[in-house]
């Protein structure tokens, strides 16, 4: 399964704005992604870092060039089949976790599987099994208000992997988490990347972090400065 | 996933108790009123038409005396002959299609039975009488013939003149004194209670027709005449048949108006009964005016809701929601909490007619019917109200609504 493109930015452009304001968050990016692969994004803000990481996960689309995923020209999409996208390869992971408040955490887990019309009981043995995957068993059903950044993390991480996800999509997945944590869920993601063979694309500004990736790519000014493999793994 | 989505949306209901039950009062209060108002409204358009069937059913009222207008009070002009016995003689002899003809003569006297008194309304009149106007007698008898054209001091009591003077007791063969002359009981009528317009049709006195024309009125009239019809005749066919025979009678020349009125209590009944109705809707327009003002206010809670729930959509749209599925938890939400005001509501107005029926002494009438309405139109009102709302939710931009704070 490892090898075949998975994404690919052709030119891409992403620009703001109209005339004399027109800002370029992408400026005719290229970009290729394999299957399996584990990489991380880096640059400072307004890179475009960001702007790429949304294209990837089918949230935004290029305003020039062309992205496809998956073989499928998704940057063409309406938003209905984005979601349905989104909802059947990608998985996402976000700095602030993004758990629904006052929901517990198989019940968050759950939650993909319900747009996926999962009847209710299949639901709960595979939102059970993916909290078990990211060693979060005994706390199924606390709140995240109950749950330390740690565990709200890997709540988050075993939604986006509950429908096992071709993509995992990570937006400084660590950057409200310390050192021992961040050691831990960085851990789990490249377990993930080995185990499931789950491609992940990550953004961090951290470059420990960034060394449990195979790949560091670099963006600056809407450009990618730099591509390479990451020869030792921290 | 719809359970799914109302079990989600009386989560966010129970988890804001206060700000879901302020948001419901609109509603609550305005299918409160309309229900309210349509069962109270509907039970006194029972109660009227109750009322006006206690006058006698198929009966028609003939009285001295140009009819004002349509349905409208006879007016007595100077030029009024009264009505007599060669009137009653003709329509008993050629009228077809009566079940009874009785002629009433009535008046307001001072009624005295040993030291008490009552004002009390007398009637003077015939045994066809208690058939014409659908009245029974408890106990004793009807007036019999020759008392009748003798004009004997004889006479049927109401309840009220029972309880004011013998209490519970027998009043059978008792003398009481009407208006200086004295009268003996021969019989009690059966209770009937006030009229919808407050009169007691229990504080009355019959006597035959003779006695009272010599010994209350002092003249031969009759104030009016009363004619059922028999069960096969609709007074609409009876009236002018009426009509015929006392024009005959009376001698009215073809280019002249009737001189007498012949009132339908059957028409008035439903007119009355129409114009309840009429009222009732009106009343419960303007109530559902506070069901609008009520949806209203679910549709500023939903746009709040919305707005405080940005990144829950966020998270929603980017692990995969369609549009449609943002639109309908907040669809489903608003119903939700309008159908809960609609339901509380209907609680609320069901009690308050049960109160009103209950101090106003009307039939408690709900409808299910209009209960239903109320469902409906409250969910109705829910989907409306919370269409836009929802719809701004659904439109919103994942990566914008993931990064609202």
């Amino acid at each position: 399964m490892s090898g075949s493109l998975l994404i690919t930015f052709d030119k891409v452009w992403k620009s703001y704005g109209q005339g004399e304001a027109t800002v370029h968050a992408l400026a005719g990016v290229d970009l290729a992604i394999r299957h399996g692969e584990f990489v991380a994004i880096m640059g400072p803000s307004g890179s475009g870092k960001s702007t790429a990481m949304n294209i990837i996960g089918c949230l935004d689309t290029p305003t020039a060039g062309t992205y496809s995923f998956m073989g499928i020209d998704a940057g063409r999409l309406d938003r209905n089949r984005r979601a349905m996208l989104r909802n059947l390869y990608v998985g996402f992971v976000f700095q602030g976790y993004n758990l629904l408040p006052r929901t517990t955490a198989v019940e968050n887990v759950e939650l993909p599987l319900i747009y996926r019309g999962v009847a209710a009981r299949e639901r709960h043995d595979l939102a059970m099994k993916a909290l078990a995957e990211v060693g979060l068993v005994g706390r199924e059903h606390h709140t995240p208000a109950e749950l330390s950044g740690g565990q709200q993390q890997r709540v988050a991480i075993a939604r986006a992997i509950v429908t096992r996800p071709t993509l995992l999509v990570a937006d400084e997945p660590t950057g409200n988490l310390d050192t021992a944590r961040t050691h831990e869920i960085m851990e789990l993601l490249t377990r993930l990347n080995t185990e499931l063979g789950l491609t992940i694309a990550m953004v961090t500004h951290e470059a420990d972090v960034a060394g449990y990736a195979e790949r560091t790519i670099r963006f600056l000014d809407g450009h990618v400065a730099s591509d390479a493999m990451n020869l030792e793994v921290v | 996933m719809i359970w799914e989505t109302v079990r989600l949306s009386l989560l966010s209901v129970r988890r804001n108790v206060l700000r879901s039950f302020l948001t419901l009062l609109g509603i609550v209060i305005g299918v409160a009123a309309v229900i309210a108002m349509l069962t109270i409204g509907s039970g006194t358009t029972e109660k009227v038409k109750a009322d006006i069937s206690k006058l006698g059913s198929n009966l028609l009222v003939v009285r001295p005396g140009r009819p004002a207008g349509p349905g409208g009070p006879g007016g007595l002009d100077q030029a009024t002959r009264p009505l007599g016995s060669k009137e009653l003689a003709a329509l008993v002899t050629h009228l077809s299609g009566a079940r009874a003809i009785s002629p009433a003569s009535q008046k307001q006297v001072r009624v005295i039975f040993g030291t008490e008194s009552l004002t009390s309304g007398v009637t003077g009149t015939d045994s066809a009488y208690l058939d014409a106007r659908d009245w029974k007698l408890v106990s004793g008898r009807p007036f019999s013939d020759s008392e009748i054209r003798s004009g004997t001091g004889v006479c049927l009591i109401g309840e009220t003149v029972r309880l004011q003077f013998f209490g519970a007791g027998d009043p059978e063969g008792e003398i009481i004194r009407v208006n200086r002359t004295s009268c003996r009981i021969i019989g009690l009528l059966e209770p009937k209670g006030y009229t919808g317009f407050g009169q007691d049709q229990d504080n009355v006195v019959l006597m035959p027709l003779a006695a009272y024309q010599r010994r209350i009125a002092g003249n031969r009239d009759i104030d009016s005449i009363y004619v059922a019809a028999d069960d096969r005749t609709p007074t609409t066919e009876l009236l002018p048949r009426v009509e015929d025979i006392l024009r005959d009678t009376r001698r009215i020349t073809p280019d002249r108006e009737n001189d007498f009125s012949i009132r339908d209590m059957t028409q008035i009944a439903d007119a009355m009964a129409s114009a309840t109705t009429t009222m009732t809707g009106m009343l419960g327009a303007v109530a559902g005016v506070s069901l609008l003002v009520g949806g209203i206010g679910i549709m500023n809670i939903m746009l709040v809701s919305v707005t405080e729930r940005t990144r829950e959509i966020g998270i929603r749209l980017a692990i995969g929601a369609h549009e449609n599925h943002i639109l309908i938890q907040f669809l489903v939400e608003a119903t939700v909490l309008s159908l809960l005001g609609g339901i509380i509501g209907i609680l609320i107005g069901l009690a308050l007619a049960g109160l009103a029926s209950l101090t106003l002494a009307i039939p408690f009438a709900p409808s299910p019917a209009v209960i239903l309405l109320a469902v409906g139109f409250s969910a109705l009102i829910g989907m409306v109200f919370g269409f836009f709302p929802a719809l701004r939710g659904a439109r919103l931009d994942p990566i914008d609504a993931l990064r609202h704070e």
